[in-house]
């Protein structure tokens, strides 16, 4: 298990909990859960490289504590 | 400039109509190829020819969020906003299916509910096959009723928020619209008419589980009044009085109720009562005698669940207590008892047992709360436990 802070830079800060083998997409429905926006509508980023639904954290080697970018779409 | 909403142009729902879509999306539309060359200085006329043009609905797709040209032209219908006879006459049309599909989903943003039904019901009938641009921008298939069946009832669709309209039996209650007349509904009557001849000796409830169930209502909701009746008696007096609180509020619990009910794993009942969902929009001119009977229904549906529920939580939290024994006992007495008119107990135990056994699984119970709350929220959004 893993904790995962997304910071949107606007006030929203957010830490999750979840799997090293969840995918993004679940990333999204986690903090769509707990900011209140819907998940399709969350863009997780990392400087400028945007995070693809169907890999999974472990592949891109998001490491417990680490810090992604939130933005919407 | 190019912008900016047509100065002549109504509010529309108390609001400048571009607003209806959001902000974000807005921009990536107005920074968008097709928007810049395309729409600009369009007309209600040389919107019609672009509209000819199109070959597949949707929101915006990819990773940045790129709008399709339907997305554009329904903007640009909100900026210039087209009378009521123009979007009619796009709904009308019927060489053209995404013209049809463009007026629609135009009519469902801006119209009002009685214009809305009125209008977008027709095309029910209507069972082209669309093209459909997903999130990821692949093509889905899709028919032209089942997206309009989609935006009379969900209320989200091509990234855009729809306005709320209310359920169709709400409007026929208030006597604003006549109960929907199914275009099928001759060949259902006649099924019906077969059927009242077979059923002339009493169901019992193995015939309820048979294979094959009609997916329109009329039989099954007479065989299950007949049912109902029998247990009336029985079961008035323990449910009146909770009845009675609970009817005040039927309306606003009961489509939460009825989710609720989909998740606890009934399989059986679940198409059945998916089906009786669909059907209240459908049949409701039939079935209105039947209206009380099916609210009587519900309740003692909602109050068998709620009752299984909570001898299944007891069961789990008192596993060695005697006291909880005694209760257990008394509440499954009961049960018996009310449950004898519907799907026999030795399936409902059996799905408790085995939604027993899926709950242990789940983490839900684990000693630490933040994190049995984490696996919560995950079970409910279908993602496995938290591996520790």
């Amino acid at each position: 298990m893993i904790e995962v802070v997304l910071n949107d830079r606007l006030g929203k800060k957010v830490r999750v909990k979840c799997n090293e083998d969840d995918t993004i997409g679940d990333l999204k429905k986690l903090v769509a859960a707990q900011t209140g926006t819907r998940p399709d509508k969350i863009r997780i980023q990392k400087w400028y490289n945007i995070y693809k639904d169907h890999i999974t954290l472990k592949d891109y080697e998001v490491h417990d504590g680490m810090g992604l970018e939130l933005y919407y779409n | 400039m190019a912008n900016r909403t047509d100065p002549l142009a109504r509010n529309v729902h108390g609001t400048n109509p571009q607003n209806l879509v959001e902000k974000i999306v807005r921009s990536k539309i107005y920074q968008n190829g097709y928007w810049k060359e395309q729409c600009f200085g369009l007309t209600a006329e040389t919107l019609v020819d672009k509209a000819m043009e199109l070959d597949h609905f949707g929101g915006t797709y990819g990773g940045a969020r790129r709008p399709t040209p339907f997305l554009c032209l329904i903007l640009k219908m909100l900026q210039i906003q087209p009378d009521k006879d123009i979007v009619v006459e796009f709904i009308k049309n019927e060489d053209y299916k995404y013209v049809r599909v463009l007026g629609a989903f135009y009519l469902r943003l801006t119209g009002t509910v009685t214009d809305v039904y009125q209008y977008l019901e027709p095309l029910y009938n209507d069972y082209r096959k669309l093209r459909r641009k997903l999130n990821d921008g692949t093509f889905a298939l899709t028919h032209v009723d089942e997206y309009i069946d989609e935006i009379l009832t969900k209320d989200y669709s091509c990234d855009i928020a729809l306005p709320r309209v209310q359920r169709r039996w709400n409007l026929e209650a208030s006597g604003v619209l006549e109960p929907r007349r199914s275009a099928l509904e001759d060949d259902f009557e006649e099924e019906e008419e077969e059927k009242e001849e077979e059923d002339a000796e009493p169901m019992d409830t193995d015939d309820r589980h048979k294979e094959y169930y009609r997916g329109r209502s009329p039989t099954r909701e007479r065989d299950r009044d007949r049912d109902r009746d029998r247990d009336r008696d029985r079961d008035r007096d323990r449910d009146r009085d909770r009845d009675r609180e609970r009817k005040h509020d039927s309306y606003k619990y009961r489509d939460r109720d009825y989710d609720r009910d989909y998740d606890r794993g009934r399989d059986k009942d679940r198409d059945r009562e998916r089906d009786r969902d669909r059907d209240r929009d459908r049949d409701r001119g039939r079935e209105r005698e039947r209206d009380r009977d099916r609210d009587r229904d519900l309740y003692r549906d909602r109050e068998r669940e709620r009752e299984g529920g909570r001898e299944r939580d007891r069961k789990d939290r008192d596993r060695g207590r005697s006291r909880s024994r005694s209760r257990d006992r008394y509440d499954r007495d009961r049960d018996r008892k009310r449950v004898r008119g519907s799907p026999s107990p030795q399936k409902e135990k059996k799905k408790e047992k085995r939604e027993k056994k899926e709950k242990v699984t789940d983490g839900t119970d684990h000693p630490d709360p933040e994190i049995a709350e984490a696996n919560r929220l995950r079970a409910s959004l279908g993602l496995k436990p938290l591996k520790l």
